[in-house]
């Protein structure tokens, strides 16, 4: 059973205050994420997916990329997805974050049936909701990195002054502050990367979507993201889904999902 | 904001900005000159009148077209003379004839004769010899601009019109004729000397009206008292000889198509730049649609970067032509620009540019947000 009522109103601080709304930082992240407050069976369902299907037709004949997924996430949870190659994990991540449309099913979002809005609808349950982050970064290359994390809040409505200075606030969080005014070809993947990241965080997003954000990066830089992205998330309590193949840092996942044959194990 | 990354990510790519610009600078330019050369060229269809001093214009009923004029009796003068609102009225010969030339050749001439002592169809001003040039014996006023075809007359050359002794007494400067034949302006009487016909005959009154006097009121009444003349206020024969010209040639056509030709080139060349910068961050649009913009924005980011690139490029555009035309402008081959000329090719190139942001739009429209997750 879904838990649809339970969804407060006013979204949460990160960004949208001044820098005092963050919690306080630990040095070791799983240390914190053990004592992160929340993880409990009270927690918010943000996302339920109700027997998803999607496929394509090739050459006349249906074939089911998903056949049937059940899914959830909880605010404040960070479920890893993962599943061999061409199984589905980015379609999945599409579906739930409102990209692309299901053949069948029910997708409940922030107290929206996703599966039946226009995609008008659809655009703007996205800008006012979900974050992501993709393999690739994809910043806007003629943008630097303060203006490239204000795109978002932009897109929401904040004016071009009060959307820099809250992508600068962010930006010092992930440890980029001197690179703000940076173009992202000035900067290492992995600094694009914390970029990205902030980018995702920094309107606070329900739900917050990761696909492979750590496949184009070295292993340290991979680590270092996810650190940052575990200690983010406890500041904006999002709901994060994150697709991976990478068995390094299954560490910090709360739970983790498999997919195969088009349904989840 | 939408204004912010519009202006960063085109000026990011400079290349291709640079592309997009010479399209609309291209375009802008090639408008101008084109427009200007138009209106130079048109003009002199008719400089006499735009020149005359004169406030109406009275000839045959038929009259089309100042060069062209019909024989009228000159003593309806006095008729014209005694309305009331006319301050002064003068008549005025304007006829082909011949000038001998030095090497024993011929040149078709329009003499135009004025009476003396009276401004009235003065359309020259002297720039070689004395002031007042055709008060010498056969004296005769021709166009620098004419030297070639004259055969370089000098101040005092003596040449031969229509049988009879001429001496260039002064000479003017861009007083040229719509035709190719050079005006010869002389007096009354010597044009009637020169180009033969009926002395009792003129081609038009030219009137300077009381000041404050309605000149269409006094036209009226002009036409009223005689019957066969067709009097205008110098504005409305001004026009009547442009229109003669560009009805008969299909002048305005012909500049026109080359023009209307021109501005597609810089269409095209704009929509190419757009189209390829566009395809250059094709992600970058799927990116801003996953995070949520709306087609409408979109939208409004390409037309933005469209405008930039159009009034930057009309600036400048307008700037390298003003340089052409002092460069290269001539009586003969005269540019001429007016504020409404710099308007409407800004306005005709503005709209171009926007229309020019439609063929990327068409591109972007069928991103996918999705496709971005697709590796
Ligand atoms: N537009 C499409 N038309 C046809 N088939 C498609 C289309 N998009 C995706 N597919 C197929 O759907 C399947 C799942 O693709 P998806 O990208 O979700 O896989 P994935 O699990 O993310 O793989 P990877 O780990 O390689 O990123 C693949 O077999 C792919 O070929
Ligand atoms: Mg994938």
């Amino acid at each position: 059973m879904t838990n649809l009522n339970f969804v407060p109103d006013a979204p949460n601080g990160l960004g949208h205050t001044a820098s005092s709304s963050y919690l306080p930082l630990s040095d070791n992240p799983l240390a914190a994420r053990s004592t992160s407050p929340g993880i409990t069976d009270k927690q918010e369902r943000v996302l339920t997916a109700t027997n998803v299907r999607k496929g394509y037709s090739i050459g006349g004949e249906k074939r089911w990329v998903l056949d049937g997924v059940d899914f959830h996430v909880d605010a404040g949870e960070c479920v890893f997805l993962s599943g061999p190659s061409g199984s589905g994990k980015s379609t999945l991540l599409s579906i739930i974050g409102c990209l692309l449309e299901s053949d069948e099913g029910e997708i409940h979002l922030a107290g929206q049936r996703a599966d039946q809005l226009n995609v008008a609808e659809r655009t703007k349950l996205r800008r006012n909701n979900i974050g992501f982050v993709f393999q690739r970064f994809q910043l806007i290359r003629g943008l630097s990195a303060k203006d490239n994390v204000a795109v978002p809040l932009s897109l929401q409505g904040h004016s071009l002054q009060e959307a820099r200075l809250m992508a600068t606030e962010i930006l010092a969080r992930v440890g980029l502050e001197m690179h703000r005014d940076q173009l992202p070809t000035q900067m290492s993947p992995g600094q694009c990367q914390r970029v990205a990241l902030a980018r995702a965080v920094v309107s606070s997003p329900r739900l917050l979507l990761a696909d492979e954000p750590t496949a184009a990066l070295d292993r340290q830089s991979g680590y270092e993201v996810m650190v940052l992205l575990r200690e983010l998330l406890q500041a904006t309590n999002s709901a994060t889904v994150v697709v991976t193949h990478d068995p390094r840092i299954s560490e910090f996942a709360d739970r983790i999902c498999e997919i195969e044959n088009g349904r989840l194990r | 904001m939408l204004w912010n990354i519009a202006f960063r990510t085109l000026f990011h790519d400079r290349g291709k900005l640079l592309a997009g610009l010479v399209g609309v600078i291209f375009s802008v330019v090639l408008v101008n000159i084109q427009g200007g050369l138009f209106f130079g060229l048109i003009r002199k269809a008719s400089l006499l009148v735009d020149e005359s001093n004169a406030d109406i214009w009275v000839g045959h009923r038929g009259m089309h077209n100042v060069d062209f004029p019909h024989d009228i009796p000159e003593r309806w003068i006095h008729r014209i003379r005694s309305i009331e609102g006319v301050q002064e009225a003068q008549p005025m010969r304007i006829a082909f004839s011949e000038i001998s030339l030095p090497n024993g050749g011929h040149e078709g001439t329009m003499i135009v004769g004025l009476k003396p002592g009276t401004d009235l169809g003065r359309a020259y001003e002297i720039q070689q010899g004395p002031q007042e040039a055709l008060d010498h014996v056969d004296g005769v006023v021709v166009d620098v601009c004419d030297d070639a075809k004259l055969m370089d007359p000098k101040i005092g050359s003596v040449r031969e019109i229509g049988a009879s002794r001429a001496v260039v007494s002064g000479k003017c400067y861009g007083v040229l004729s719509f035709l190719v034949t050079p005006y010869v302006f002389t007096t009354y009487d010597r044009s009637v000397e020169f180009s033969g016909g009926d002395p009792t005959m003129t081609s038009y009154f030219l009137v300077r009206t009381e000041p404050g006097v309605d000149a269409q009121i006094v036209c009226d009444e002009i036409s009223r008292r005689l019957d066969d003349v067709s009097a205008m206020t110098s504005e409305e024969f001004a026009d009547m000889s442009i229109n003669y010209w560009l009805t008969r040639t299909g002048l305005g056509l012909s500049f026109g198509a080359a023009t209307a030709l021109g501005l597609l080139v810089g269409l095209v060349m704009v929509a190419q730049t757009l189209y390829a910068m566009v395809l250059d961050r094709i992600s970058e649009f799927a990116t801003l649609k996953a995070l949520g913009s709306k087609e409408a924005e979109i939208l409004l980011l390409l037309g933005a970067q469209s405008s930039l690139v159009a009034i930057v490029g009309i600036v400048i555009g307008i700037a390298l032509s003003v340089l052409i035309r002092f460069l290269f402008s001539t009586p003969r081959a005269e540019i001429m620009f007016s504020q409404g000329l710099y308007a409407g090719s800004a306005v005709i190139v503005f709209v171009i540019c926007l229309a020019a942001s439609g063929l990327p739009y068409l591109r972007v429209r069928k991103v996918d947000p999705h496709s971005i997750l697709q590796g």
